[in-house]
């Protein structure tokens, strides 16, 4: 069978299955396990509410547990022990010896760097084309020309960006434009900007503020345009100028949604490797967390430190973990 | 009301204004990438992008005719022709030139050259040379000579021509075509079905530990995907999944449903209430409530997740070379399609400049399609 | 069918050894590599041959993130039958976790008879499992030289400069071009996710250069530290080079950043912005379009001191075939690839080097890869890459990162002291 075809029927078998899997065990549930009928009838409801939400949750539940949760516990496994002595417990022998290399010391300084700045970054601008853009005429195109970046793969940005950042030997026509902006406003050498220490960072965080922005400008513009017409014309009737429009009116309804822009980019910083890899490899003190665990796997095969790292890039979530759930909370009052 | 009138405006064009600063910042690394991809790999090494929009001023090396198409003419040896004709270059004007790599400039544009025992070469501004001399001209290849000259603007369309139809990849590009749209789109419909459905439990049923779920979602959106990679294999291979399609799906579902669940829910979250419970007073079921009135209102937000989705899937090649792509090589994508043109030692820059346009019409037109969706779904929200 | 079996009869004599046609018809063998176009349709042009001997069908892959994907099909046991290494030390990684099948007997004895340092062919694929059990894995095919300086011969007629043949002289011809007013090295470390790596072939190089062998294979091995002061002098001596503002086009500065595939580049520009470039064979790839290797640009020796009598050491690297997944068909396509023929079909096609003395060497594809080859099989002194050597946390890993660094201005001893201390945390 050509795959094609072979896609086509999986997507009817897949969303089929889907909804007839929702729709007849809801069935199942109304009409066979508690039917809302006879002596019992209040009770049954109760009951089937119980079992309700677990309906609608077992295949995601099903999915992540076996494609996610699973392979954090193999880590954490694998991070206790060391392969090398045949999967030996070694407590937290690969820990210690992580936390005495310098470069993770670097990578960890760094990644908060990241965490600092790029979120911020992202979410700002994501806010401001999605408010700057909600009333003009030709705020589709220019969504669309600020989404763009979201639509090339991490390697190929890195590719942009190397051709950004180029730099050629002094004298010679250069072929990066930021070079060739700062000789033309009187910069004297050519600068290899990858290679500054500390600044570097920094160029390579501007190549992720440059893809996400779109990420966040497409769900903060949706969330823009959720904020009741009311609310903002009796703002406006109040007279409030624009700035107080945004920042008293508009910002608070959707807070949420910043959030959860804030907390989604902050989880792909941690977890973005790919622009380090192709750029720098962690070269020039620009080592992060994500590209230090890769290197720990597949160079130098130490699945122990390999997995530690790992681990410590789940625990900085943490605080966003527990941000989230005070949040939820908030939200079922 | 003039004054406001007038403040009003001045305030639109400050919009209008940053919004313009803002996407040529964004545009121009990636315009710069579509400029390149219409320039040969000797010229993007050579000059910046942006020159080559204008006529430049280049320093060309060029060879002369080999010895072999020599003429005999009124007693003297001659080779003649048209150097930049014979250097594949556009056309230009030639300033100055030289045929020794100390002195590039030695001689201007309608001088002669005394190359003593090697003959005596005049090169016209036009790039038009004659080289002649008393004695046979010898050797296997021509005088090299250096040249500063004035082209103007030259792009071709070669490396798309190279990318989409060279000899050995024609074929397979269009089959890995079809089998990246065959990847993506069911990975994409899938996962955003589960995930909505589990979404509006997180988000309007109530039921004990649910802000615990919602943390284990979050938590789960962390989890490096190179951690889960082999356990995975390992599972396919053991249970008969093997590497393929299915595979392939099963694993793009499982990596994109924590975003998915974790933005649609905060999306149902801020649906109306009164709407839902007014429903469920009306004596709808969930199933119902679920199907007519939360998945059409979620719809700018399941659209907004489906381009995201589609995007992660359509430019992937890790998941696709670890769960699809066996070692019988028989299926293949774009993106390793893409690796494949680029060599083994890698470092194209016309390629890979080509290939990135080439690889991101079908995201954008999907976001385009989408974008419509994502308006329509708003006015269905706003008539509430 | 006939005449392929008549091919295969007629190739067994040809044969030193005895390599039979068996009949492998259905099987299919799968081959994974790093070789991508145009290299992918050159193997695959070779295997077809054995395809027509035998009726097996052989299907390649190549991929440019083979170190990962290798691992990952390793563990999860799906790797295809034969794998192509770029490095011996991923594969004898790989074989002491028990992934590798050894080869069939006999082909040791095969390859240390039949290469040119047979012996030492035969030591660089020979790893111990996982039981710690010494087997043959690998067997080269397809072989980098390192010790190559690149150069235009006219440029060097302009300036009347001679090719040098002792690293006194190549040494006096650097300060000669700078008083010229030239630069003599174009030089770039930079290479993605593997930037450092041409800084490590340099070291190597100006080791065997001042150090006898014994030092570079204890170097190797470790048994010599990395600090050891004759290693950390090696280094310094790539300093000479690298850290010389006047000897680098662009300066010191821009070594680590400068592609490498970019670098050459200069030789051929105009003005010309270096006269020589220290690569491997394989970089004529990267010159601009149409350059002719022979008559634009050409090679001479990287030379060796003509007072320190160390001879003409010679720096290389090359792939190995290893079987990862054992079938009939991969041990009889390893087999296969002892043919001259299979060596043959790569050298028409160019860019191959090869150490099997068989091989009919009119049919390198050009004179100046015949001369390479001549240099090769004529080497006082073969090593092999040592980078590619060691373990892959140092020779893929800290070694880069700490050219890296050196290049950016560090102390030779304290990035020595680094490098040392990295490879004493993998135990």
């Amino acid at each position: 069978m050509h795959p094609a075809i072979q896609g086509l029927v999986t997507i009817i078998f897949g969303v089929g299955g889907c909804v007839g899997y929702f729709y007849f065990s809801n069935i199942v549930l109304d009409k066979v396990l508690f039917p809302a009928r006879g002596v019992h009838a209040g009770r049954n409801i109760n009951r089937a509410n119980l079992v309700r939400p677990w309906l609608f949750l077992f295949p995601a539940l099903a999915a992540l547990s076996l494609y996610l949760a699973y392979p954090v516990v193999e880590t954490l496994r694998l991070s206790l022990t060391d392969r090398k002595l045949d999967g030996a417990f070694v407590g937290f022998a690969n820990y210690s010896q992580m936390f005495s290399e310098e470069k993770f010391w670097e990578a960890l300084s760094n990644n908060f760097l990241w965490l600092l700045v790029v979120p911020a970054m992202s979410t700002i601008f994501g806010l401001l084309v999605a408010q700057l853009t909600d009333r003009i005429k030709w705020g589709a195109l220019a969504k669309s020309l600020i989404f763009m970046p979201m639509a090339i793969s991490m390697v190929g940005a890195s590719v942009i960006w190397k051709l950004v950042y180029d730099a050629r030997p002094e004298g010679a026509d250069q072929i990066g434009i930021l070079n060739a902006v700062y000789i033309f406003f009187g910069g004297d050498t050519p600068q290899t900007w990858l290679t500054m220490p500390f600044w570097n960072n920094f160029f390579l965080m501007a190549v992720l503020i440059w893809i996400q922005t779109g990420f966040a400008m497409v769900i903060l513009s949706a969330a823009l345009r959720g904020v009741p017409e009311e609310t903002v014309e009796a703002a406006i009737v109040d007279g409030a100028n624009p700035f107080q429009i945004f920042f008293k009116i508009k910002m608070p309804q959707i807070m949420t949604t910043v959030v959860v822009v804030w907390t989604t980019i902050t989880i792909t910083v941690l977890k973005v490797f790919d622009i380090v890899f192709a750029m720098t490899n962690g070269q020039w003190e620009t080592q992060v967390l994500a590209n230090y665990m890769y290197d720990k796997l597949f160079r130098a095969s130490d699945w122990g430190v390999g997995s530690a790292a790992a681990m410590i890039i789940m625990l900085m979530v943490s605080p966003i973990l527990v941000w989230n759930v005070r949040n939820a909370r908030k939200e079922m009052r | 009301m003039d004054n406001i009138a007038g403040q009003k405006s001045s305030l639109t064009w400050a919009v209008h204004i940053s919004v313009v600063v803002l996407v040529v910042l964004w545009l121009l690394p990636t315009v710069g990438l579509l400029v390149s991809s219409f320039r040969s790999a000797d010229q993007i090494a050579t000059t910046g992008w942006w020159k080559s929009l204008f006529p430049q001023e280049q320093n060309l090396v060029i060879r002369t005719e080999r010895p072999d198409a020599q003429e005999f003419i009124d007693g003297v040896y001659v080779l003649e022709g048209n150097l930049f004709e014979l250097g594949d270059a556009a056309d230009g004007v030639v300033s100055v030139w030289g045929t020794s790599s100390r002195e590039i400039d030695a001689y201007s544009a309608g001088e002669t050259a005394d190359l003593g025992d090697k003959g005596l070469l005049t090169i016209q501004a036009n790039g038009d040379y004659r080289f002649e001399n008393q004695s046979e001209f010898s050797g296997s290849r021509g005088q090299r000579v250096f040249m500063t000259a004035v082209s103007p603007p030259s792009f071709s369309l070669d490396n798309y021509r190279n990318v989409l139809f060279s000899n050995s990849s024609s074929s397979s590009m269009g089959k890995a075509f079809i089998n990246t749209l065959t990847v993506s789109i069911p990975a994409t419909i899938i996962p955003i079905l589960i995930a909505a459905f589990a979404a509006y439990a997180l988000a309007w049923m109530d039921f004990p530990g649910r802000a615990l779920l919602v943390a284990f979602v979050v938590g789960l959106l962390v989890v490096p995907l190179q951690l889960a990679l082999i356990p995975l294999l390992k599972l396919h291979l053991g249970v008969g999944i093997g590497k393929g399609y299915l595979g392939v799906w099963l694993a793009h579902t499982g990596f994109g449903l924590p975003l998915a669940i974790y933005l649609l829910r905060n999306y149902m979250v801020g649906l109306p209430k009164d709407i839902i419970e007014n429903a469920r007073v009306d004596g709808a079921t969930e199933f119902q409530i679920f199907v007519k009135i939360i998945l059409p209102l979620s719809f700018p937000a399941l659209a907004s997740f489906a381009i995201f989705q589609f995007l992660w899937t359509w430019n992937d090649l890790l998941v696709a070379l670890v769960f699809l792509i066996d070692s019988s090589g028989d299926t293949t994508v774009m993106t390793r399609q893409i690796i494949e043109l680029l060599g083994s030692k890698g470092g194209n820059w016309e390629i890979l400049a080509t290939a990135a346009f080439i690889s991101i019409t079908v995201p954008l037109i999907v976001f385009f399609a989408m974008q419509k969706y994502l308006v329509r779904g708003l006015l269905a929200g706003s008539v509430k | 069918m006939k005449k392929s079996l008549w091919t295969g009869a007629a190739l067994a004599a040809i044969v030193a050894g005895s390599v039979s046609a068996q009949d492998l018809s259905g099987e299919t063998i799968t081959v994974f590599g790093t070789w991508l176009t145009p290299e992918s349709d050159v193997i695959e042009s070779i295997f077809d041959v054995f395809e027509e001997q035998t009726g097996a069908t052989v299907k390649y892959v190549g991929s440019d993130s083979f170190e990962q994907q290798i691992i990952i099909d390793a563990e999860a046991g799906s790797a295809a039958n034969i794998s192509i290494f770029p490095q011996p030390g991923l594969a004898a990684d790989l074989a002491s976790r028990g992934f590798l099948t050894p080869l069939k007997e006999g082909t040791a004895e095969w390859v240390a008879e039949n290469y040119a340092a047979g012996q030492s062919w035969v030591d660089l694929a020979t790893f111990a499992d996982q039981d710690g059990n010494e087997n043959l894995y690998g067997m080269f095919f397809r072989v980098d030289l390192k010790s190559l300086v690149w150069y235009s011969p006219e440029n060097f007629e302009d300036a009347g400069y001679e090719v040098p043949e002792t690293m006194e002289d190549l040494k006096a011809l650097n300060d000669q071009i700078v008083a010229d007013g030239g630069t003599p090295w174009c030089l770039g470390l930079g290479s993605g996710a593997a930037t450092g790596w041409p800084a490590t072939d340099w070291v190597e190089d100006l080791l065997l250069r001042t150090q006898t062998p014994d030092v570079y294979d204890g170097w190797v091995s470790n048994e010599i530290k990395f600090d050891d002061p004759r290693i950390v002098a090696a280094i310094e001596e790539f300093g000479a080079f690298a850290l010389n503002d006047d000897y680098v086009a662009g300066g010191a500065g821009a070594v680590a950043s400068t592609d490498f595939r970019d670098s050459p580049k200069g030789l051929f520009a105009s003005p010309p912005q270096c006269y020589m470039h220290r690569q491997a064979s394989f970089i004529p790839a990267f010159f601009p379009e149409g350059t002719q290797v022979g008559e634009d640009a050409d090679f001479f020796y990287f030379p060796s001191y003509a007072d320190k009598e160390l001879g003409n050491p010679v720096l290389g690297a090359g792939t190995l075939l290893a079987i990862t997944n054992p079938s009939e068909g991969a041990q009889a396509l390893v087999e296969f690839m002892r043919d001259p023929a299979a060596h043959e079909i790569w050298m028409e096609a160019g860019g191959f080097l090869t150490p099997h003395k068989g091989v009919d060497t009119s049919k390198f594809s050009s004179d100046s890869e015949r001369a390479m080859n001549e240099i090769l099989l004529n080497a006082t002194t073969f090593r092999f890459d040592g980078s590619d050597l060691m373990p892959g946390g140092v020779g893929a890993g800290s070694f880069w990162t700490g050219m890296v660094d050196y290049a950016g201005g560090k102390d030779a001893g304290e990035v020595a002291t680094g490098i040392q201390s990295s490879w004493d945390s993998l135990k």
